[in-house]
């Protein structure tokens, strides 16, 4: 598959009074799923409407493969876009919906069918739109996207409206484009949505670019300060052996220390060597929802 | 099949595909059937001996002197200037064109503010993000359906207008170049309306917005701009040439192309009103497809 990397760099959007999206550069590379990811009103939706020509940037610039998605002679077959549950008109059938698309794509009617299929939508393709239900505009929408073929998917909040169903076909659905080659970038304001389905993240905050790269290493890197609880009958001793090792402690109420930048082994073995006992050892870990919501909200949210 | 084919394809797929494309299709009929039954009577009285046309005129109250010598002699002109089967075969033949060129703008305008109204607009220029490319299929397609409808409406008026001549008396006058040109300039006047109402479209994006002020300027732009240069003339610049400019008011200007009498005693050659509505659909287009190509899609 040809090379579908996403380069995003630096992007700007400014409205009166209001920078949207500023100076933002991230990459999204084929083969895996990355997620977008930060509050609402991040500016999530608004480069991702830059990226595929629907809003134009004030300054920066966002390629596909190289080249921008205004270039691309035939972009139904290169990016396929599911960006609003109702991008359809109300009054035409699911099926005509994605006919009118192949015809303006120059692709075989017959493609309609395959993809109704694909997203299991058979069933409704012949209702109008506006008798769907949210997760049956979805699914028509990533229909409508997968029609070309694309090696790029993009979608901006695909969770949105479905239930816990849809969301795992959903998640399985993309997993399973990404080990295919293609590149895979979905949007989301919820952590917990994209440790389940992404492996590279991109967090943004106001407009602006906080961590950027494999979700794990980003969370250990969010969860840097992983505290130890220790209980024992002389805090001061081991505190003292504690420090003397580099280790960070803190009182934490009576007979316990709170340690970070160390291990619980390191606590356990400092203690054996010190001859202080232990009565109590482990070992928190932070809420990552809370790092999430602390390190994207230190930039305001409301603007 | 090229880019610019499918898109005209799509473009008429979609207009199948809903309630847009069958209403349309019931208003230009309607609006012709409608139109042929006013300009048929009208044609049975002007087509009568002038006694009788005033008789059918007054209904009746001419006899015995009881109608002024000022509405007798209007009567008398327009009797005149009506007076004629051409005349009366243009009009009957073009009976579809006083409503059908406003369909046809209002079409124009809806293929455009229709995306934003609809909330189709994000899928359409994903499809095809160069937007005059769009643009232009959409031109196409307003002039394809424009013409469209003036065929329909055409046939109907010319099968009942010469069935209703022969009724009367007369030929049905298709061998008249000036009738044959008449109703061939009405098919220019369909197409130059519907270039106009997509220019239009993009110009104001409001569905509503755009409907509402394209019919109210076309259907009380013509009087609106005869009072208007009336006045200049009367209490301004009393020259003939302030009369004549009204063929700058597009309404004034589809009058005069389809015309082949003088709209008003002041009015210019045919082309003129040709030129100027070419024109405005030229400028329409332009301003709007830039407008559009530049505004972002949220």
């Amino acid at each position: 598959m040809d090379d579908g990397r996403i380069v995003v760099s630096g992007l700007t959007k400014q409205y009166p009074g209001l920078i949207a999206v500023n100076d933002l550069s991230f990459t999204v590379e084929p083969g895996r799923v990355t997620g977008f990811l930060g509050p609402n009103g991040a500016g999530k939706t608004t480069t991702l409407r830059m990226l595929l020509n629907l809003v134009m940037p004030t300054a920066g610039t966002a390629t596909v493969g190289g080249r921008r998605y205004v270039d691309l002679e035939q972009p139904d077959r290169v990016v396929g876009a599911v960006l609003e549950a109702s991008s359809a008109h109300k009054g035409r059938t699911g099926r005509n919906h994605l006919r009118a698309c192949c015809i303006t794509a120059g692709l075989p009617l017959s493609r309609a069918e395959e993809v109704l299929e694909t997203v299991g939508l058979m069933p409704a393709a012949d209702r109008k739109f506006k008798g769907y239900s949210l997760g049956m505009k979805q699914r028509l929408g990533i229909a409508s996207a997968m029609l070309g073929d694309p090696r790029v998917l993009i979608l901006d909040e695909p969770a949105n409206g479905l239930d816990p169903e849809g969301i795992r076909w959903m998640r399985e659905f993309l997993q399973g484009l990404a080990a295919e080659g293609r590149t895979v970038l979905v949007s989301s304001h919820l952590l917990s949505e994209m440790q389940a389905l992404a492996e590279d993240v991109v967090i943004v905050a106001a407009g602006r670019l906080v961590r950027q790269g494999a979700v794990a290493e980003v969370l250990a890197s969010m969860a840097g300060d992983t505290q130890i609880q220790v209980g024992t009958p002389d805090p001061e001793t081991l505190a003292a052996a504690l420090r003397a090792i580099g280790a960070v402690v803190q009182p934490g109420g009576p007979g316990t220390l709170l340690v970070s930048r160390t291990s619980a082994a390191v606590v356990g073995d400092t203690a054996l060597a010190a001859g202080v006992a232990v009565h109590h050892l482990s070992t928190d870990q932070p809420d990552l929802e809370d790092v999430f919501l602390t390190l994207t909200s230190e930039k305001a949210t409301i603007r | 099949m090229s880019q610019s084919t499918r898109l005209i394809h799509a473009e008429l797929f979609k207009l199948r595909t809903t309630s847009m494309g069958w209403l349309f299709a019931v208003a230009t009929v309607i609006s012709t059937v409608v139109m042929f039954v006013i300009n048929a009577v009208s044609a049975n009285s002007l087509l009568k001996p002038f006694d009788q046309f005033v008789a059918l005129e007054t209904h009746g109250h001419g006899h015995g002197g009881r109608v002024s010598a000022e509405f007798l002699a209007r009567l008398q002109s327009e009797w005149q200037l009506g007076h004629s089967a051409i005349t009366q075969a243009t009009t009957l033949y073009t009976s579809g064109q006083l409503i059908g060129v406003l369909l046809a703008c209002l079409l124009g305008i809806v293929l455009i503010t229709g995306e934003y109204h609809h909330q189709t607009a994000t899928t359409t220029f994903l499809q095809t993000p160069r937007r005059t490319r769009v643009v232009a299929g959409k031109l196409g397609t307003a002039i394809i359906v424009a013409a469209a409808s003036w065929l329909v409406s055409t046939v109907l008026s010319v099968v009942a207008g010469a069935i209703f001549l022969h009724h009367l008396g007369y030929g049905t006058e298709l061998g008249h170049w000036g009738v044959l040109r008449a109703i061939l300039l009405n098919l220019a006047a369909y197409a130059i309306w519907a270039v106009f109402g997509v220019g239009f479209g993009a110009l104001v994006r409001s569905q509503l917005g755009a409907t509402v002020a394209a019919t109210v300027l076309y259907l009380v732009g013509a009087s609106a701009a005869s009072s208007v240069f009336d006045l200049v003339h009367t209490y301004w610049i009393n020259k003939d040439w302030v009369l004549t400019l009204q063929v700058i008011v597009p309404e004034v200007a589809s009058a005069v192309m389809i015309s082949p009498t003088k709209t008003f005693d002041q009015s210019p050659a045919e082309w003129v009103g040709a030129a100027v509505l070419i024109a405005y659909g030229i400028v329409a287009g332009l301003v709007g497809t830039s407008i559009l190509r530049r505004r972002d899609i949220a």
